[in-house]
């Protein structure tokens, strides 16, 4: 993300700080070891992991973007560093880490951020956010909250997009297929943009829309909380 | 590759929409359905954690009236023992109903090849048997045809008069034919839902009446089960009656439970004359010593995650080539039939863990796959590209400025072979991304360097 | 059962709840006020099917009812053997009837194993004395019942036999009995 899709983190950013929070960036993170943990290698998932408690162990909260990096952090840490001198570390950084809706929701107890996005949008419900973090109704509170935007419910809302990691590249048949399904659950709403509470969907369907030359635009959920009504360059994706 | 079979495609996603509805109602008729999980969980966990009592207990019961338990080390004992049973009582034909254990270990072929013939008489299994190929689905094995191509085979297999497509007439024409089979078979063979240890008795759960008759009419009823499927209480039915049925099809319970415990007894007016239940191991007990993956043993083979798994409902029983496919295929098949071959199964998954959240008995299938995953890299049955990759990775991930400038690296590289014309070429490593994708965004810079730029001071 | 109450509604009018049931699961259950009406109403079933063997669990009620009943067709009782193949109709009493699902028990004693199966039209003569409201009480009366070792064989039926293996259409009557009909008296 940090790489591929700056913006997110930049709007993400914007948002917190808006809300009265103080953010910092650790320079020094990588990646909290997902790739590796769910390809299998463990042994070199590890090292990254420790890596990652070392560079957060003192934040008062962690939050991030991604609702996948975060369950990782959150229910496979313990189980990965059981066996670590960093494992207690572990598990009190598990417990101040948050996905980003899920802070503003649950710990910051707001929902209103003064977003205007006057676009019709659909929800796409990320799994790990879903069925990991159990976030159902975080993600929509705050878009019900935001000025003009019209909230149109697509079938099959909870149906996995098909990124799944290496999954993408390894079976990208498979993937493919996924990905078109959610495209016409997209495409069958007519919403001008679809959201999600995890940026590697978002690429993902992104992908799949521009190869159908779909009009409909991804766009993370915290980049339309970003939009506060100021002439600025959007920060959605796709055609306009 | 099936995924791209828009004809079947079409027919799954038919029957999945369908599934998903009446799954709904089922659920409905259940008050508090994560306490019916949650019970589940307990009696199956209870069972597999005392199997070795329960089995005993069982087969005590089973023997006292009068019936036969054969423990089957593997397939081949299974198999040997029904063939030689069958061919020492003079066993001409066999009727058979459900069974994915006799799948399992093959029972079909080799009583074939003894000269016995089968008919396998639960529709679906009827209809794939006739084609010669294998199940489709665990509960559904002919949900792949339409009734067109059902009607179709019928005319060439069974009779050139079948003129109708109607799915009630094709149901009547299957009767008519599987009738005879039933009333002339000298042998029954069925497989259990439920192994009842305090009862003794096996349980069946049923919808189209070929069950009961396999079990009523020929002398002798051979049972063909897997060792996990035992549940200590009769009184245990309650719950997962209805749960296997909503889970399986939608209904609040099937139509038929059947409870047998032995042949008939004397002053019966039915029923066979002998009883045999094969016990087959063939790689559970294996399972069952490993703690981290006992759990996957209380499987009630319901569907329910075939059913709601967004990769099945893509490419389809048939492509996973086991005997279980699905998310619980892809879980149990490494521990029955070796990590090496089948590991690609756990990897054909994104992880959605929308299997764990169905399972009425709460077996976290979505885990078990990440941890064969795991398995299967430190058995080394991974590529050794692939390891060094990882390797590689690793070793970027832990220093911050080689992160960073690989990132950059990346980025630059990929600008130059797209400015190229260069995309989807053997030159562009995301090739296999961009083959169903347009390329992903390549912004010019980075978050940490935006943040050092400009958004570090608050 | 405690945990059959957390999990499940509570049943409140069993025989409310059975009859609902059974239309849910393609059942005919008519509701007599004696014996005699129980009789008019099996008449009335058996005249309505083909030509053919009607089997009969031997036993005393049944053999009253049957005279009362007086159906010119031949009856085949279960003590000169099992149903035949070409029967159209078996008469059968039932151990049970579960309010929560809308079924009915029957064991190896209630006419044998195919007496429910065989024919394309099962019809069971029952009281509302019988009725039990769960599946929770029916197994549990079975067990301390020994019903199981008394028998080799007991069902829990809970509808005609179907199938839903083609397109998952349902087609009522497959194997099985395409018709379960239950005679239900309210007065013993």
């Amino acid at each position: 993300m940090d790489q591929l899709l700056p913006e997110v983190a930049v709007d993400t950013v914007k948002v917190l700080r808006r809300i009265g929070c103080a953010v910092e960036f650790p320079e020094d993170q990588t990646c909290c070891g997902q790739p590796a943990l769910n390809t299998g290698y463990w042994g070199d998932a590890r090292p990254c992991a420790e890596h990652f408690v070392r560079v957060f162990k003192n934040a008062d909260v962690v939050v991030s973007p991604s609702g996948s990096c975060v369950s990782v952090i959150r229910l496979f840490y313990p189980e990965l560093l059981a066996h670590s001198s960093l494992r207690e570390d572990a598990a009190a950084l598990a417990s101040r880490t948050f996905e980003f809706s899920e802070f503003l929701v649950k710990v910051a107890a707001v929902t209103q951020v003064g977003a205007i996005f006057p676009h019709t949008v659909t929800y796409h419900a990320s799994c790990h956010g879903l069925r990991e973090l159990k976030l159902r109704d975080e993600p929509l509170r705050l878009l019900r909250q935001v000025d003009g935007l019209k909230l149109i419910e697509m079938v099959r809302s909870e149906e996995c997009c098909g990124f799944g990691g290496t999954f993408a590249v390894k079976f990208a048949d498979i993937s493919g297929a996924m990905g078109t399904s959610k495209a016409e659950s997209v495409a069958a709403t007519g919403a001008e943009f679809v959201t999600a509470t995890d940026p590697s969907c978002l690429m993902h369907l992104r992908g799949i829309l521009g190869k159908r030359q779909a009009s409909t635009r991804t766009i993370y959920l915290a980049s339309i909380l970003a939009q506060d009504g100021l002439a600025q360059k959007s920060s959605a994706q796709g055609r306009p | 590759m099936k995924s791209a079979d828009l004809v079947h495609r079409e027919i799954i996603q038919r029957g999945m929409d369908s599934y998903d509805v009446a799954h709904l109602k089922g659920r409905a008729r259940i008050k508090d359905w994560e306490a019916a999980r949650q019970k589940c969980q307990e009696i199956k966990r209870e069972a597999i954690n005392h199997l070795d009592r329960y089995l005993l207990q069982f087969e005590e019961k089973v023997i006292a009236r009068g019936g036969h338990v054969f423990w089957a080390a593997n397939s081949e004992e299974a198999c040997t023992y029904v063939k030689n049973l069958a061919t020492r009582l003079g066993v001409r034909t066999v009727v058979k109903s459900k069974s994915m254990v006799t799948e399992e270990i093959q029972l079909s072929p080799v009583l074939e090849k003894a000269g016995i013939k089968v008919w396998e008489t639960d529709l679906g299994e009827f209809i794939v048997q006739l084609r010669e190929e294998p199940p489709y689905h665990i509960v559904t094995p002919a949900m792949h045809l339409n009734r067109g191509q059902i009607a179709k085979l019928f005319r060439e297999k069974l009779d050139p008069a079948i003129d109708s497509d109607d799915p009630v007439y094709l149901m009547a024409a299957a009767r008519r034919i599987l009738r005879k089979a039933f009333f002339a078979a000298e042998m029954g063979i069925s497989g259990a839902n439920f192994l009842v240890a305090d009862a003794g008795v096996i349980a069946i759960s049923t919808n189209e009446g070929n069950g009961r008759l396999c079990t009523s009419i020929p002398r002798i009823h051979v049972v063909v089960t897997g060792i996990e499927k035992i549940i200590p209480r009769l009184e245990d039915l309650a719950v997962l009656w209805p749960v296997l049925a909503t889970s399986g099809t939608g209904q609040g319970i099937t139509t038929y439970g059947t409870l047998i415990g032995g042949p008939r007894r004397p002053g019966e007016v039915d029923g066979a004359e002998e009883f045999h239940v094969v016990l087959v191991d063939n790689g559970r007990s294996q399972l069952l010593a490993d703690a981290e993956q006992r759990e996957v043993l209380h499987c009630i083979r319901c569907g329910a995650c075939l059913n709601i798994c967004p990769v099945f409902r893509h490419v389809g029983g048939h492509t996973y080539g086991t005997t279980y496919p699905g998310p619980i295929g892809s879980v149990l098949t490494p521990h029955l039939n070796g990590i090496k071959e089948f590991k690609h199964l756990s990897y054909a998954s994104s992880l959605c863990g929308a299997c764990s959240s169905v399972c009425p008995v709460k077996i976290d299938l979505a885990h078990h796959l990440l941890q064969n995953r795991r398995n299967a890299t430190e058995a080394g049955a991974t590529k050794s590209s692939e390891r060094l990759i990882f390797r590689a990775w690793r070793y970027a991930m832990l220093r911050p400025r080689m992160y960073a400038l690989g990132g950059w690296s990346v980025r630059k590289a990929l600008r130059i072979i797209y400015g190229l014309g260069l995309a989807g070429t053997i030159l562009d490593p995301m090739r296999v991304w961009n083959r169903y994708r347009s390329p992903v965004p390549l912004p010019s810079e980075s978050f940490r360097a935006r943040w050092r730029k400009d958004l570090g001071t608050n | 059962m405690q945990s059959g109450q957390v999990i499940f509604d509570a049943i409140n009018n069993p025989l409310e709840r059975f009859q609902q049931e059974c239309v849910g699961n393609l059942m005919e259950c008519t509701l007599t006020a004696d014996s005699a009406a129980s009789a008019r109403q099996l008449s009335k079933v058996l005249q309505s099917l083909p030509e053919g063997e009607t089997f009969v669990q031997d036993d005393p009620t049944l053999r009253r009812l049957i005279e009362l009943a007086a159906p010119a067709r031949a009856i085949r009782w279960s003590s000169q053997g099992a149903p035949g193949e070409a029967s159209q109709a078996t008469v059968t009493l039932a151990e049970a009837l579960i309010a929560q699902t809308g079924s009915i028990l029957v064991t190896a004693a209630c006419g044998g194993r195919g007496a429910s199966v065989i024919a394309p039209c099962h019809i069971v003569y029952a009281t509302v004395a019988q009725l039990v409201p769960d599946l929770a009480t029916a197994l549990s009366r079975v067990s301390q019942e020994r019903k199981l070792d008394s028998n080799s064989f007991a069902c829990v039926i809970s509808g005609s036999s179907r199938t839903a293996d083609i397109e998952k259409i349902l087609v009522q009557g497959a194997h099985g009995p395409r018709r379960l009909v239950v005679v239900l008296q309210t007065a013993t």
